[in-house]
């Protein structure tokens, strides 16, 4: 059956990113939140809103899932019974072992798992990584990471319970970079500053990869009005690379009154890394090959969130647990 | 004013002779009797004093007869503490090139040195001279960004190539690690006026620059007793070819906003076809001369230099424990029986 309804459950953030992207690709959509707020948004977006997952499985063959990370495992688990193909928001879960299992339900039920890992279609971590791929660096020697944006406003990214935290949520983005272009990480380090409830808060993280690379990771929730801003700089015995988001607009304002500087970054809609994922995703369900990111890659960058975490609290470095983890239908992974 | 230079071995130098040469009220006198022991090929020696057009003494104890009143002193960094303490006891005042030793006895010999001598002793961080540090410090302490939470620091450049010893773990006490760390913890330091370095945690490798024996990457993260954090990349990670010696950055994390300070981002961007190559030209403050303006003043009016050779110290200790934590793959306290980092 070809797939042509999408089934978005959660109206939050992301969705106003989603939602029109589906559209974009010529998908219909159906919204279901338990928060009541998916009319507001097949108001403002299009799609049509229902009122129970019942109602969003019986409609649709792709369920994308971009409610709080806690409620992941749950609600895909429950779209992979039903045999839906599965996008889900990063990260993918707040464990390893969840993300495991969610992987194994989803491969019990001959459905395709794919995390939202959106920083994989940014132009610049694109061309970065293909570069570093193509040799033209060498092996990297060195790393960094940035991210840096006013910290989210709805209070379940401030709950780490719910979202793992500035760590889990936000760089988990730079840790699946570092681990792409540079390989598997063993060992992190890392401290956090300021509040994570509530606040500005910064997480400085070292990691050693098996390659012998090391990477610096820093991310930042400010106060409100801080703009989003990410880069990196990638160096090996031959060659460098590096980018700013601010380095090089294509198109720039000035003398406008303050703009509200969300949590997002800005995007060409033209060239939406958002819509350009959801259509790789769409294209590898129609034709059964991979997406450029696949849920083992999003479950490797849980993996590196929580050992960030752990060494956060711990105050020392942690060894990544390399247990092996993908062994489809191994249910005893969620207890370990 | 008589200054003299002891050794060409670190090429600032270079730099400083440059610009004392310039100065009216400068008389400016070089040795550097190791020249000899540096690798065939390494410029050095009266040659080089003459190209520059500073005078030219064979032995340090010719220099130190000739009267100066200021020293400068750059050869290898395991050397500072011995030519420091002749210099000083010959009563010269001491700017010393970082880091200040290799380790801490020596750098606690030199400080004594120069009390006991009765001169002052700075220590050679010109970056703490950009304007724009300054303005920065005095938002920071007028409380414009409130409380400040974390800072990302790095000081990369290319491997110095023009010296071997660079990248020698004896004279120079380590390699990117021991030179590249000391800047940026410096300026953090004199951010925060009383606060010590409590806890540092460090990685390193040898990736860049295989062939060389001392590390060429390296992370060090440091906690401090203000509950802020920094992580400095004190990598050789510049290309050898690249239009720039390197540069130094910091990123100063506050509740009330964030600061991110590039002293050496000034430039004019171009493209050479001639030369097939990108076109950098830096300007701005000339660092090593307002640096050298504070050392020249603060021993005209008898007053002590900022930053002084305890600055210079606090640096370094930040070094040793990032050695220990490299070489133990723990995080290690900042104290002041730190291992000998040569033996590292």
């Amino acid at each position: 059956m070809t797939a042509s309804t999408v089934g978005l459950v959660g109206a939050g953030g992301i969705a106003q990113v989603h939602l029109p992207g589906w559209l974009d690709l010529g998908f219909d959509v159906v919204v279901h939140s338990i928060d009541g707020k998916a009319r507001e948004l097949t108001d403002r977006f299009g799609g049509r809103a229902v009122d129970s997952m019942d109602e969003l499985l019986d409609a649709a063959q792709i369920v994308d899932v971009v409610t709080p990370t806690d409620t992941h495992r749950l609600i895909v688990e429950r779209a992979a019974a039903a045999g839906k193909h599965v996008v889900c928001e990063k990260p993918l879960a707040l464990t390893v072992a969840d993300s495991a299992a969610m992987i194994a339900a989803c491969s019990r039920a001959g459905v395709r798992l794919f995390p939202a890992h959106v920083v994989r279609y940014f132009h610049a971590y694109t061309a970065m990584q293909a570069a570093v791929a193509a040799g033209r660096v060498g092996t990297p020697a060195a790393q960094r990471f940035y991210r840096i944006g006013s910290a989210p406003k709805q209070p379940w990214f401030r709950d780490r319970a719910r979202s793992g935290g500035l760590a889990m949520d936000q760089l988990i983005h730079d840790f699946d970079q570092a681990r792409f272009s540079a390989g598997e990480v063993e060992t992190v380090y890392a401290t956090r500053t300021g509040d994570e409830g509530a606040g500005p808060t910064t997480v400085q993280a070292i990691l050693r990869h098996r390659s012998g690379t090391i990477t610096h990771v820093n991310g930042v929730w400010g106060r409100p009005g801080l703009g989003f801003r990410y880069g990196f700089t990638v160096v090996g015995p031959d060659g460098l690379l590096e980018h700013d988001s601010l380095r090089y607009p294509v198109l720039q304002y000035d003398g406008l009154a303050d703009a509200d500087k969300g949590y997002l970054p800005p995007v060409d809609p033209a060239s939406s890394p958002y819509t350009a994922e959801l259509a790789d995703f769409a294209r590898a369900i129609r034709d059964g090959s991979p997406a450029r990111v696949s849920a083992e890659d999003a479950l490797e960058a849980v993996r590196i969130a929580t050992a960030v975490n752990r060494s956060i609290d711990e105050h020392t470095e942690i060894a990544l647990d390399t247990a092996p983890s993908l062994h489809a239908g191994d249910d005893r992974e969620g207890e370990r | 004013m008589k200054v003299g230079i002891i050794s060409f071995a670190h090429t600032h130098a270079l730099s400083y002779a440059a610009i004392l040469r310039d100065r009216s009220d400068v008389e400016c006198v070089v040795t550097d009797p190791d020249h000899a022991l540096r690798p065939a090929g390494e410029s050095g020696g009266r040659a080089l004093a003459e190209s520059i057009g500073v005078g030219y003494l064979d032995t340090v104890d010719e220099l130190l007869a000739w009267h100066p009143d200021a020293v400068i002193v750059c050869s290898e960094n395991a050397r500072h503490v011995d030519d420091v303490e002749r210099a000083a006891a010959a009563g010269a005042h001491i700017l010393c090139e970082k880091p200040l030793a290799t380790t801490r006895p020596d750098a606690v010999r030199i400080i004594d040195a120069c009390d006991r001598a009765g001169v002052s002793l700075m220590t050679a961080f010109p970056v703490r001279f950009t304007p724009q540090y300054a303005e920065l410090r005095h938002r920071l302490q007028s409380g414009a960004l409130g409380e400040v939470l974390s800072i990302s620091g790095a000081n990369n450049g290319r491997l110095p190539a023009e010296r071997a010893w660079f990248t020698d773990p004896v004279l120079a006490g380590g390699g990117a690690v021991a030179d590249h760390t000391v800047h940026v913890a410096d300026l953090v330091f004199g951010l925060f006026p009383g606060v010590d370095a409590v806890k540092v945690f460090a990685v390193a490798n040898r990736m860049l620059h295989a062939d060389r024996e001392a590390e060429t990457a390296g992370l060090v993260s440091i906690e401090y007793s203000n509950g802020v954090t920094a992580v400095i990349d004190c990598s050789w990670s510049v290309p050898d070819h690249y239009p720039t010696w390197g540069g130094l950055t910091m990123r100063v994390i506050a509740e009330g906003g964030n600061a991110e300070l590039a002293p050496f981002a000034e430039r004019v961007d171009g493209f050479s076809e001639t030369d097939r190559s990108p076109v950098w030209l830096s300007y701005g403050v000339d660092l090593d001369a307002a640096m050298l303006d504070e050392f020249l003043s603060a021993v005209a009016v008898g007053r002590r230099p900022v930053p002084d050779g305890l600055d210079g110290l606090r640096a370094l200790e930040v070094v040793l424990a990032a050695y220990e934590s490299i070489a133990t793959g723990h995080p290690a306290s900042v104290h002041q029986d730190s291992p000998d980092i040569s033996s590292v």
